[in-house]
């Protein structure tokens, strides 16, 4: 999980005035550039061959808010493209959330066929949840057997998004969907909730690469959609620790509240304690100090500079 | 463990043009009652003390409530997925039409997560994840107008959760001379409940245990709402029944058993019948051993002698306390053997050998 010791989180932006939405290709460049910054390697190809080992991969997407506030199928598609190219079977790949539904309403196309990538809810006919429970702390709970049976390497890709109850809306909180029961889960702010369901052994040890969608930002009034406060922030957060990609994202969300007037999630009843949890619980980093943030802007010309955080 | 709808095309029989029997994939959306909308967007739930804070496209902690665009809605109005038909006596009330059948009838999701559940596989998920039918109160009314079954049963999970559709089962079903009975864990707000309860006949609480940090550690939920519903209950002047599940080194000390028979007696009256319940492991708690009967004799005999009339011991069968005892004469009244009715020796309400009042309706 650690490069030198180091989290490392790299962080790529669009361009000033990219169009949005992004399209497959903007997301595949920056993609691209990312997982070989990330990796250490000199292409994409490589860095994907590096941090996936191959087999069955999930990308676990967060699609409860629909299309205008889910992770968007052009960076889902975009990766698995990436991973086709580096020799990975299309068909050994599933983009997956909970429901069948709200991958439709998030713009999926579903497909349990035998070609191409598979894209599937929990709620397709014969998957379901495991028959056994996994605990960590207070969580008890089936996990989706997409995650215990059907992959061996997970990809975590939430969209960033504030949440009313828990603050952030990122990777730990994107595992909710892959459990049975994450009603359960809400009281004081989703803590330690939050870091016990990423903990569970399924997720914990499947988990290989943290992907946030942070083009267009919901600063405040998440998860659903809230047109009110929006910001094309235009970032991707590439990561193999999802405790430091959090933390990243939860730098850019204060950032994005305190420029629109709004308190850090913390003075607004919110704290995003779930990630020091986490950080005990051994699953990363959530010290911003002790994480190897390495930040590139698009500069227009279609090369990648050294950039700013978090603005 | 309940059964499930799969055994409802055998129970419903003639009826068949009335129900649908396939699996509904859709949930439902009716509007729920007992919510507000919040200042600051999103609405409060407030059928129960959760009060859950709800923002668009999230649900209540009992997971079969969601808001849509600051709307609030039951995904499980009219979408049971346990459907069969029970004696009374499992329910169990052993003071109410003693011998009838119940209609029971429950949907996904509870309000509380206890780690005990026995019916865990319906109560704890979400209803995209059981097997429902479509049966809107009318069909269901019908049914038991047909087939003449007294009774219906709000029952398995925790009826709460489906507030609406129990409401207005009930109170389709007392237009047509259909009794209905909530079997509930008891954790539901004061207004809902005075709403609700001139559609009922009787209520069985679970009062899992006498003490606030059992509910808070074991239950996941509260006490002090639990008791004040009780005596909410008792001073609408309803039928009530109580539960309580022993379960091995968590609630089975003496002192447990004399607090919580003096609360019964001095809240609810002597006459409130006490079940308590074998725990068998389920769930959460597989590493625990079934209650061993001692520990059921004694929560039995601590109850009596605090002066509780009407204490049984369930999950036992063949037990002697299974049946009713006559305060009065001490002859048995309602010899039960499981479920089964063996003797009975009440007329109308009244012990038939010494004629004292049998509280309860017969």
């Amino acid at each position: 999980m650690y490069i030198n010791n180091m989290s490392r989180v790299v962080l790529i932006r669009f361009r000033s005035g990219f169009e949005y939405p992004p399209q497959k290709s903007d997301y595949r460049n920056i993609l691209e550039f990312g997982l070989a910054k990330l990796a250490e390697t000199a292409s994409a190809s490589d860095a994907a061959k590096k941090l996936i080992p191959g087999g069955k991969i999930g990308i676990k997407t967060n699609c409860l808010a629909r299309q205008m506030n889910s992770t968007p199928p052009a960076l889902a598609e975009a990766f698995v493209d990436i991973l086709a190219a580096a020799g990975f079977e299309e068909n050994d790949m599933i983009i997956w959330d909970r429901t069948n539904r709200e991958l439709e309403q998030a713009g999926y196309r579903l497909n349990a066929s035998s070609f191409g990538y598979r894209c599937l809810g929990t709620d397709t006919n014969g998957i379901g949840y495991s028959n056994d429970f996994y605990s960590s702390g207070e969580v008890n709970s089936l996990v989706s057997t997409i995650m215990t049976e059907m992959i061996d390497y997970s990809v975590n890709m939430p969209i960033l998004k504030d949440h009313s109850i828990a603050g952030l809306s990122g990777c730990l909180k994107n595992m909710y969907g892959a459990v049975h029961n994450p009603n359960k889960y809400h009281a004081d702010n989703c803590s330690p909730f939050a870091a016990q369901v990423s903990d569970l052994k399924p997720l914990r040890e499947k988990h290989r690469l943290a992907v946030i969608d942070a083009v267009r930002v919901q600063y405040h009034g998440g998860p659903g959609f809230n047109s009110g406060y929006l910001s094309k922030y235009g970032g991707l957060i590439l990561a193999i620790d999802p405790v430091a990609a959090d933390t990243v994202g939860l730098t850019i969300l204060n950032h994005l509240r305190a420029a629109n007037g709004l308190p850090p999630l913390e003075k607004a009843g919110r704290p995003v304690n779930f990630l020091k949890i986490a950080e005990e619980l051994g699953l990363g980093t959530a010290d911003l100090n002790k994480i190897d943030l390495l930040s590139f802007r698009e500069d227009g010309n279609g090369n990648f500079v050294k950039a700013g955080f978090p603005e | 463990m309940v059964s499930n709808t799969e055994l409802l095309p055998e129970f419903l029989g003639g009826i068949q043009n009335a129900c649908a029997f396939d699996y509904v994939k859709e949930l439902a959306m009716v509007e729920a009652r007992h919510y507000r909308k919040l200042d600051e967007g999103g609405i409060e739930c407030g059928i129960c003390p959760r009060h859950c804070r709800i923002t668009d496209l999230e649900r209540g902690y009992c997971g079969v409530r969601e808001n849509h665009g600051d709307k609030y809605y039951s995904l499980v109005y009219g979408i049971p997925c346990a459907v069969n038909i029970d004696p009374i006596e499992k329910k169990p009330l052993f003071h109410f039409h003693p011998g009838t059948n119940a209609f029971s009838v429950a949907t996904a999701g509870c309000n509380v997560n206890c780690k005990f559940c026995q019916n865990w596989d319906i109560s704890q998920n979400r209803p995209e994840q059981t097997n429902n039918i479509e049966l809107p109160p009318k069909t269901a009314v019908d049914i038991c107008r047909e087939r003449k079954i007294p009774t219906i049963a709000y029952t398995y999970s925790e009826p709460v959760i489906f507030y609406e559709y129990m409401y207005d089962m009930a109170e389709l079903g007392q237009k047509h001379g259909i009794k209905s009975v909530m079997i509930t864990g008891g954790y539901i707000e004061e207004k809902p409940l005075a709403e609700l309860m001139p559609q009922l006949d009787a209520i069985k609480v679970d009062l899992k245990s006498i003490r606030e940090d059992y509910y808070k550690t074991i239950v996941n939920g509260e006490l002090q709402p639990v008791l004040d519903r009780l005596v909410q209950m008792k001073k609408y002047g309803i039928w009530l029944e109580i539960v309580t599940l022993i379960v091995p080194t968590l609630n089975d000390t003496d002192q447990e058993f004399r607090d919580l028979a003096r609360w019964i007696k001095e809240n609810l009256g002597a006459d409130t019948p006490l079940h308590y319940s074998r725990f068998y492991p389920q769930y959460l708690l597989k590493d625990l051993p079934p209650t061993p009967q001692s520990t059921l004799q004694r929560a039995y005999d601590i109850s009596r002698a605090e002066g509780l009339n009407f204490v049984y011991l369930g999950n036992i069968a063949g037990h002697p306390a299974e049946s009713t005892f006559c305060p009065g004469c001490g002859k048995v009244l309602i010899e039960r053997r499981g479920f089964r009715i063996m003797q009975y020796n009440l007329n109308g309400n009244k012990c038939k050998f010494c004629q004292r009042e049998i509280p309860g309706i017969f």
